[in-house]
């Protein structure tokens, strides 16, 4: 459990003095996965930064009742003239666990970047791409109870992207996530409330789905009945394709008899048959600028 | 303050900031030892070279002869190595905030953190060359054997701590003001004169010793030849308790520094 008490924050600055969050009160409970929605510059950054504690508010405090992770993704505390090893080591060192503890993480990260030899050479001479792969790793080595992300899942190849959703799947059960993004589609696939950040205030919503509708109404582009009533069928197509794919992931796993794969099978060509035209209603009433895919 | 509930795991502040300080340090230390290729060459490469520069010129003017009851060239080399405990202690914090900017993104790494880690190692970086020197000067039959250890041994904790002193309050004013970070480096080669690391200070006028007196680095240095050769003439009125009353007002003003400005120096 996280709890935001009257908090506010401001960056000095010599034009402007104005407060980016304003009295912002707020408990987060265990276990659910919350989205930051809001304008650019309406506080959604900086209300993570505090929430992981890499900020501190001017007033208020931030209770955290349960460990809290860094920023998944962040590659700014690495040092590129020293290997992702002993990079990923001055992390877990700081993290305490003793010999044991550090041992676990290196090999946790060193098996999920999936870098190779690049894991002994200096972080400088990585791609991108690469950096991202460790950070993520590094991210996912610790057992937080909350994770934070800004914008992070979208590093990485497509295997890569694949994996580390996957990854968070996982984790769903045992530990929460606090997420900014503008992708809404990722949102809504992780997050079950949201937080509405507007002039400073924040409000809280129970299903992210309404607190993205209160963004979009907002800023001045409400979402019309047709596009929301679309919106939620392909949502519906896209949980049930994903339930029968996971059906028969299990069956095939489990050894079925190859009439009952051929059924799943079936049933997932139709079910992404009925995806792909829910998409293209979908695609017909919304406007280009919607970015949900 | 964060609430601290022991019982699920979480660890105490003081285990947090042992954890910190010891990867810190083992980061540090690779860093700074590995990862340049140069970087034990120019720790010992430096103090020979400035001391073949002085023993140059000092030979062309004859001056070897102002040093009583002591060799030039240990007593020299006691000096600047002395000195140079001093001047790395000052200068190595400035750049620690800066440079570990990125690692406070983990909350359990503070500003303070980085500076205590750089002036720890730097200290055991010099004592090490310092004991490298003078293996390697009583080896060359330099008379560079400590005559009075433990006395020798404080002096240089001492300049040890003004170091650290020096280095805690203008790591956290430089990383609020730049400037002084240029400052204090363009400092250096002015205190080396003022603290009679190469001129003796008994050769200067009576009044001239006395405004070079208000240098604790100058009496720490005194000190620290006065054990190294037991038959060293010092100045008159040189105080351990003066440079002591000097580092423990800096470190302290140096940990308000820090303490009070933690949360400008991390978001800079």
């Amino acid at each position: 459990m996280i709890e935001l008490k009257g908090l506010y924050k401001r960056y000095h600055n010599h034009l402007h003095n104005e407060w980016v969050l304003k009295d912002i009160n707020l408990t987060i409970p265990q276990g659910v996965s919350v989205g930051l929605v809001g304008p650019n510059g309406a506080g959604k950054s900086t209300l993570l930064r505090l929430i992981g504690g890499m900020d501190s508010p001017e007033r208020g405090a931030v209770i955290r009742r349960c460990r809290v992770s860094w920023p998944i993704g962040l590659t700014g505390g690495f040092k590129g003239s020293m290997t992702g090893r002993q990079n990923v080591q001055f992390v877990a060192r700081v993290h305490g666990g003793g010999v044991q503890g550090v041992k676990r993480v290196i090999d946790f990260v060193e098996g999920f970047a999936e870098i190779g030899p690049a894991f002994d050479r200096p972080v400088q001479t990585y791609s991108s791409g690469m950096r991202s792969r460790l950070a993520f790793g590094l991210s996912l080595a610790f057992d937080f109870d909350v994770y934070l992300s800004d914008e992070a899942t979208s590093v990485g190849d497509r295997a890569f992207k694949a994996k580390a959703k996957q990854a968070f799947r996982d984790r769903v059960g045992k530990a929460s996530l606090i997420m900014v993004s503008h992708g809404e589609a990722i949102l809504r696939d992780m997050c079950q409330a949201g937080i509405f950040l507007h002039q400073g205030r924040a409000q809280w919503f129970d299903e992210i789905d309404d607190a993205i509708a209160a963004y979009h109404e907002t800023s001045g582009m409400p979402d019309s009945a047709p596009l929301r009533q679309a919106r939620t069928a392909t949502w519906e197509a896209r949980k049930e394709l994903r339930a029968v794919k996971a059906a028969h992931a299990e069956a095939q796993a489990a050894g079925a008899d190859q009439a009952h794969l051929d059924t799943l099978m079936a049933s997932m060509t139709h079910k992404r048959q009925l995806l792909r035209q829910r998409k293209a209603e979908l695609a017909a009433v919304k406007e280009q600028a919607d970015d949900d895919d | 303050m964060p609430d601290i509930d022991t019982t699920n795991g979480a660890r105490t502040p003081w285990q947090v900031t042992r954890s910190v300080w010891f990867a810190m340090f083992m980061r540090e230390t690779v860093s700074r030892t590995m990862a340049d290729r140069f970087a034990w060459f120019w720790m010992i490469f430096e103090p020979i070279a400035f001391v073949g520069i002085f023993i140059a010129i000092r030979s062309m003017i004859r001056g070897d002869r102002f040093v009583i009851g002591a060799d030039f060239i240990p007593w020299l080399i006691v000096g600047l190595m002395g000195f140079f405990l001093f001047r790395e202690g000052m200068n190595r914090p400035v750049g620690a905030v800066e440079a570990n900017q990125g690692l406070f993104a983990y909350r359990q790494v503070l500003p303070v953190d980085t500076v205590l880690v750089r002036i720890a190692l730097e200290g055991l970086l010099r004592t090490f060359v310092f004991l490298i020197f003078i293996a390697g000067g009583l080896m060359l039959g330099f008379d560079l054997f400590a005559d009075l250890p433990m006395f020798a041994m404080w002096a240089w904790l001492s300049l040890w701590a003004l170091g650290a002193g020096v280095g805690l309050a203008v790591s956290a004013a430089a990383a609020l003001v730049p400037e002084i970070g240029r400052v204090v480096r363009m400092l250096s080669l002015p205190l080396m004169l003022l603290s009679g690391v190469i001129i003796p200070m008994g050769m200067k006028p009576y009044h001239i010793q006395q405004l070079m007196l208000y240098n604790p680095i100058a009496h720490a240095l005194e000190f620290l030849r006065l054990g190294f050769f037991e038959n060293y003439k010092a100045v008159q009125g040189i105080s351990l308790l003066y440079v002591w009353l000097f580092a423990l007002s800096l470190i302290a003003l140096g940990l308000i520094l820090h303490l009070r400005f933690t949360e400008e120096l991390k978001a800079k």
